[in-house]
């Protein structure tokens, strides 16, 4: 079969709609995951033996385990063992959210850990309550800190939507399959799903490059 | 009535015993320089006195409050007792202005335009008005160290801690932060000095502390001590310094 750009035309409304659902599943998935992430990391850094623990439990529990079995698990052990079904959609934005915010703790409590002891031990001198240390003092200086390495989360993340291939959301790698399917126009589809992916990942590194910018990461 | 009083306050790191018992009363008003050779104590003594260490035996009284307390006691006496330290520890993304205006703000609760007018203040009193806008990066250690103590004096305390407050400087650099500390004592201000400045002890304290193993071995008048040390440690030691 001859190589016919031109049909890239065509599919390419459907290969658009596949995009925005990896952006969609991404957004929710990392919005999630950040809010557990800052939670699970504020757990690990500040937390007694015990919350500290059920913190690491998680995070041991989400890295050790492949996105795949996760959303697996999801979606068809769940409802099996739990009685709770949930449609492909929403297992695809949770798995992100569970897998995203096990690394993002890490990368919370990283930043959080790297603030000089010294610079805490000024606030607390000061007579503030260490929730105030930690507001005002340690955790503008951590998130500058956080910006790289959740960058690079937020890339990884948009990426492992395409492992949804699984249960079947159609996100683009999904809908790049279907088209496949039907014209065996391997060249022209791959090539494009792979310049949205990049579309879509460039442009996150183009916004964290702003924000590191703005702020003078210290 | 003693501003701080230390009552066979002990402090262990495991089974590291750093303070021992140790008994001690300090007035309003006193220039107490601590001196002492490197693990002696001297450094955990004064961090025990605003609780950033905890004491694991005995009592330490702060102005009326034990640091045994629960945690809003032991804000309410790290209000009242200003800490300076060696590494000056100022807060990297706020300028100079904002780091002295901070504490006005968040632990008295005054407005920005106040903290900031009382920060300015404070910032002229250690010479260093026309840096209020610098950002700590931009200032040398000196300069760094003289506005910690202007942010340690903003909350208006009743003691100040310096905790080897110019081991981290040049000598030239040292003298400008020695002088403000010396108008702070003439002022009045009540001063607990870790330190190596044996001249510092000797023109501004009004009393020298030496400890050794966790113990105060001497305590006295600092020029008579230093003078005429009472004994062969002390001795030895001002031989080094």
């Amino acid at each position: 079969m001859e190589i016919d750009w031109s049909v890239v035309i065509e599919f390419m409304p459907e290969l658009l709609d596949g995009a925005k659902i990896t952006l969609y599943i991404t957004s929710l998935g990392l919005l999630g995951g950040i809010i557990i992430g800052v939670i699970a990391g504020l757990m690990r850094a500040y937390g007694g033996p015990i919350i500290n623990t059920i913190a690491l439990i998680f995070i041991e529990l989400v890295r050790g385990t492949p996105i795949v079995v996760q959303v697996m698990f999801l979606y068809f052990a769940l409802p099996v063992i739990a009685n709770i079904r949930i449609d492909p959609m929403s297992a695809a934005i949770l798995a992100i959210i569970v897998n995203a915010g096990a690394y993002i703790a890490e990368i919370v409590r990283g930043s959080l850990i790297s603030i000089s002891k010294g610079l805490a031990e000024a606030g607390l001198a000061l007579g503030l309550p260490y929730w105030k240390v930690l507001l005002y003092i340690i955790s503008p200086l951590a998130f500058r800190r956080l910006i790289p390495p959740l960058g690079n989360q937020c890339i990884v993340s948009l990426k492992d939507t395409s492992l949804f291939i699984v249960i079947g959301v159609g996100e683009l790698t999904r809908t790049g399959q279907e088209i496949m399917a039907a014209n065996f126009r391997a060249v022209e589809i791959w090539t494009s799903v792979a310049i949205l992916y990049l579309l879509m990942t460039g442009s996150i590194t183009l916004i964290l490059r702003t924000i590191e910018k703005r702020m003078k990461v210290l | 009535m003693s501003m701080i009083e230390f009552k066979q306050t002990s402090k262990a790191f495991g089974d590291l015993t750093v303070i021992d018992k140790v008994d001690l009363s300090i007035n309003a008003g006193e220039v107490v320089v601590l001196i002492g050779p490197s693990g002696s104590g001297k450094s955990t003594l004064l961090r025990c006195i605003n609780g950033l260490e905890s004491i694991t035996g005995g009592d330490l009284i702060m102005d009326g409050i034990s640091v045994t307390g629960n945690a809003k006691q032991l804000q309410k006496i790290r209000q009242e007792a200003g800490m300076v330290f060696q590494q000056f520890n100022l807060f990297p993304q706020m300028t100079a202005l904002e780091n002295v205006a901070f504490g006005l703000e968040k632990v008295r609760g005054e407005s920005k335009e106040k903290s900031k007018e009382v920060a300015l203040g404070l910032l002229t009193k250690v010479g260093l008005k026309d840096k209020a806008n610098h950002s700590p990066s931009e200032l040398s250690g000196g300069q760094q160290q003289r506005v910690a103590i202007a942010r340690a004096l903003a909350i208006n305390p009743k003691v100040m801690l310096f905790d080897e407050p110019t081991s981290a400087l040049d000598p030239e650099l040292k003298q400008e932060v020695l002088t403000v500390m010396n108008d702070l004592a003439k002022e009045g201000m009540t001063m607990i000095v870790v330190t190596h400045e044996i001249s510092f002890a000797k023109q501004v304290g009004t009393r020298l502390i030496f400890m050794e193993h966790g113990k105060i071995t001497v305590d006295g008048d600092p020029n008579i001590i230093i003078d005429t040390p009472p004994n062969d440690r002390l001795k030895e030691f001002l031989k080094h310094v």
